[in-house]
């Protein structure tokens, strides 16, 4: 089954074209990686799949349901989560405080005036699932707006799990990094694909990034879809190797 | 009533009601300079006010009427330049409701401060005798003094459109109210444009403060009965547009000149009746853009 | 039990007593017991406000109309339909909570500044029918003619109108029955997402919460904990006036809730205590109070934003 399926979307700000007739698919268990010189269009290509705005032309189908007009917080219950260029968290609450949050909310909890104690419980059992995987267990009662940039983002990552998705949007989430932080975002994204047969879409600029985790890569360029296929395919493609005039490919 | 009476009557409301639109505007037009480039909710607006008037009153011997006008409204200007620069400044980075909280507390420190120098007590304000005298026997309601408002109004609100429109400063105000981010990257000193977009926006207050101290004489509390009505406007008309804000203070002054008419205890009312409506109907006000300011 | 724990339990218990033990020790300070019991209601309403406020970082700078609403919801109970002071509080709680929730409904999707600016000119549209309203309002003298009732119990009756002490007693009461409801609906998991809200409006909504639902409803309980407030407040004067109403008092309860820290529980109440004897010492001690008040603000908010209890190293409560 495909999980995302997109045709011809188009998203124009004024006279200014964003996004141009876009159209791709994603399969079930995919990771694709989308990737294109700056100004691709690539983080409106996301706020338009996510739902921040909606799209001038062109629809969007998840699960194959047309989600097109959909706004955000609905996509979010059908199984669509994301992180964001620039880390979005709560940055004065604790790690555990932050997941707590979401999986009180993943778990339908978020009109509640209160929860009973085999409720505490099974969502305190999920929430240190969740820091173990992203290691953050021995952090979890730090203030997220102190921690490290790379914690930081893992926090995020697993908050968008914790909403139990089934597409995982990821905005560049190696962005800002050194090297040993990157490594081990990269394995928590891998991580999560192997096990949890997620659907993955990932912005990303750090090619070694790219070509380690994708199963698939788009290439944008200028708001228009450039190329798709396998990484090796792309690494051969003469027009993406243009396109980024020598940026680190 | 014979039918060219009430057309009188309702002549006379209505232009009652464009004259104090017109005033409405001023206000408001000023307020929303200030609301869209620097997302500050002005609550000292009225309290500029004052000061212009009764600075005017303080200058009246010395500068005479004309003089008066000119230089009152430029001194509050001045007086608001150092408030923005000093103490509003601060504020930007914060929470908007900080910036409110400050200007609440100007306002309170300008009445007392008012108080303190002039006297609690009404304070007359003498108008050229030219002015004063009607314009004709049946416009007996239209003195050259509601003229010369009206006309000063005009030409202010005028100048400020074109000054917006043409000039390389207005440019920068407008585009700065639609992406403050980018006119920064572009280069402008946006901390200088502030101040100054403050300025003027206190400017128009401060003269609004001399137009009205020659209409209704001074008094501290004064500025307390303005200050709502141009909130309303701003919303009536759309935030974030001043031709809106503009329009907004018209159709109010005008709105409420006519319910006068049929209604006379409710013509306060009905501006925040129409308020109401426009809440319903379309929120984002009659020329507001949607999204803006949420 | 952590040491933290313990601190906190003990500075509770202090506060509790004090609040029990208030008649006895107001009057060395130069206080008298109806001081205490309007400190309380104030309180009680800069508490509402920063439920929405603080808790939820929703602008709203109109909330004296609910109070004043549930003034005179309140007073307009008593002296029209029946001398009972639970009916009369419950009247006022619902006039001002209702009509909060449709103002709220109206107005949630539009936010931060505009939101702000239109509550305020609809607060001035309650103040402005009960200043025109005369024949039933009482218009500027203000709703009068009608008193604290006494409570029946079955064996007994309590006298609240003659008896200043009883009277205090009763409003710490509601206070505390009304803290309670406000604290634990701050601990649920809506509380949370409150909290979530305020902290980050998009990653709030990329979790799935409807921010608009969510904030109405804040908004609502809000305005319900304001009406009740403002019902007692009635209870306290024996009288409702417009001046409940007008948008400078929606301006003394942020004050207090900012001076007082805007970001604890207990600040507001804090911030009203200082509030009300600043006003009160400097009113009789100067003539220009108004500019000592407004210097104050002009203060605090740049320096001191976070408030009294704000300046203590603390962690924030839920």
């Amino acid at each position: 089954m495909r999980v995302l399926e997109i045709d011809n979307l188009t998203k124009r700000f004024g006279s200014l074209a964003a996004v141009r007739d876009i159209s791709l698919k994603v399969e079930t268990g995919e990771l694709r990686a989308v990737i294109g010189p700056n100004g691709a269009g690539k983080t409106t290509f996301f706020n338009l799949v996510s739902g921040l705005f909606a799209p001038s032309a062109g629809s969007i189908r998840f699960d194959s349901r047309d989600i097109t007009r959909m706004p955000a917080h609905q996509r979010v219950g059908l199984g669509m989560a994301r992180t964001f260029q620039i880390t979005e968290i709560f940055p004065e609450l604790t790690v555990f405080e932050n997941i707590r949050i979401v999986t009180e909310v993943a778990a339908g909890y978020r009109l509640r005036p209160w929860l009973s104690r085999t409720e505490k419980a099974d969502l305190r059992g999920r929430i240190e699932e969740l820091l173990e995987l992203a290691a953050l267990t021995d952090k979890t009662d730090r203030l997220v707006g102190e921690l490290a940039h790379g914690d930081q983002r893992a926090t995020e990552i697993i908050m968008a799990l914790a909403l139990k998705p089934h597409l995982l949007l990821l905005d560049e989430p190696t962005a800002g990094m050194g090297d040993q932080e990157t490594y081990e975002i990269t394995q928590l994204i891998r991580r999560l694909h192997k096990d949890g047969k997620l659907t993955i879409v990932l912005i990303e600029h750090d090619m070694r990034v790219v070509f380690y985790l994708a199963d698939r890569i788009t290439v944008l360029d200028q708001g228009r879809l450039l190329a798709e296929g396998t990484p090796r395919e792309i690494a051969a493609n003469e027009a993406v190797q243009n396109a980024y005039l020598g940026q680190a490919a | 009533m014979r039918p060219s009476a009430m057309l009188q009557l309702v002549f006379f409301n209505v232009t009652n009601g464009l004259i104090i639109g017109a005033f409405y505007a001023l206000m408001a037009i000023g307020l929303s300079l200030i609301l869209n480039l620097s997302g500050v909710i002005n609550f000292a607006h009225g309290g500029f006010l004052v000061i212009g008037g009764y600075l005017a009153y303080t200058l009246t011997p010395y500068l005479g009427f004309w003089g008066a006008l000119l230089v009152a409204p430029f001194l509050t200007a001045l007086i608001g330049f150092a408030v923005e620069r000093l103490l509003i400044r601060r504020l930007y980075g914060r929470d908007p409701l900080y910036s409110l909280l400050l200007t609440f507390g100007l306002a309170f420190i300008i009445e007392d401060g008012t108080r303190q120098i002039w006297g609690a007590n009404g304070l007359p304000f003498s108008v050229p005798v030219a002015l004063t005298s009607p314009l004709s026997y049946q416009f007996f309601f239209i003195t050259g003094y509601r003229m010369f408002m009206v006309a000063t109004v005009a030409i202010v609100v005028g100048l400020l459109f074109v000054l917006l429109r043409y000039t390389r400063i207005g440019v920068r105000i407008r585009a700065g109210t639609l992406d403050l981010e980018t006119v920064a990257a572009l280069g402008v000193n946006v901390r200088a444009l502030r101040s100054l977009n403050f300025a003027v926006g206190i400017f128009l207050a401060g003269l609004a403060g001399v137009l009205a101290g020659g209409q209704l004489g001074l008094e501290p509390t004064m500025g307390d009965g303005l200050l709502m009505p141009s909130f309303i406007a701003i919303v009536v008309g759309g935030v974030g547009s001043l031709t809106g804000t503009l329009l907004g203070g018209l159709l109010i002054g005008v709105a409420s000149g006519l319910t006068a008419v049929l209604f006379p205890s409710a013509s306060e009312a009905v501006i925040y009746v129409m308020m109401a409506i426009v809440l319903l109907v379309r929120p984002q006000g009659l020329l507001g853009e949607e999204g803006m300011f949420t | 039990m952590t040491a933290g724990q313990q601190r906190h339990l003990a500075v509770l218990a202090a506060v509790w007593a004090a609040l029990l033990l208030a008649p006895y020790w107001m009057p060395l300070f130069g206080g008298y017991t109806a001081l205490g019991s309007r400190v309380l209601v104030l309180g009680l309403g800069a508490m509402s406000v920063n439920f929405l406020l603080g808790f939820t970082g929703v602008l709203s700078f109109g909330h004296a109309a609910w109070f004043g609403l549930g003034a005179y919801g309140c007073g307009l109970t008593l002296k029209f339909v029946g001398a009972s002071t639970p009916l009369g509080l419950l009247a006022g709680a619902l006039v001002g909570g209702i009509a909060g929730a449709i103002l709220g409904a109206l107005l949630v999707r539009r936010r931060g500044i505009y939101f702000a600016m239109v509550t305020i000119a609809f607060g001035q549209v309650f103040y402005y029918i009960a200043f025109q309203w005369s024949s039933v309002t009482g218009g500027d003298d203000g709703l009068r003619g009608f008193a604290r009732q006494p409570l029946h119990f079955e064996l007994f009756q309590i006298d609240l109108l003659h008896n200043d002490v009883s009277f205090y007693y009763f409003v710490l009461i509601c206070f505390a029955a009304v803290l309670a409801v406000m604290a634990s609906i701050l601990r649920s998991p809506f509380g949370r997402t409150m909290t979530a809200i305020r902290e980050n409006e998009r990653r709030a909504r990329f979790l799935g919460i409807p921010i608009e639902l969510h904030i109405w409803i804040a908004f609502t309980l809000s305005c319900f904990f304001m009406a009740f407030a403002g019902a007692l407040y009635a209870l306290v004067n024996n009288f409702a006036d417009p001046r409940m109403l007008h948008y400078s008092l929606s301006g003394d309860f942020v004050i207090m809730a900012v001076m007082g820290g805007m970001r604890t529980f207990w600040g507001p109440l804090l911030g009203a205590v200082i509030f009300v004897v600043l006003q009160d010492y400097l009113s009789s001690v100067t003539v220009n109070w108004m500019s000592f008040i407004g210097v104050l603000i002009v203060l605090i908010v740049l320096f001191f934003p976070r408030g009294v209890l704000g300046l203590l190293p603390q962690r924030r409560t839920a």
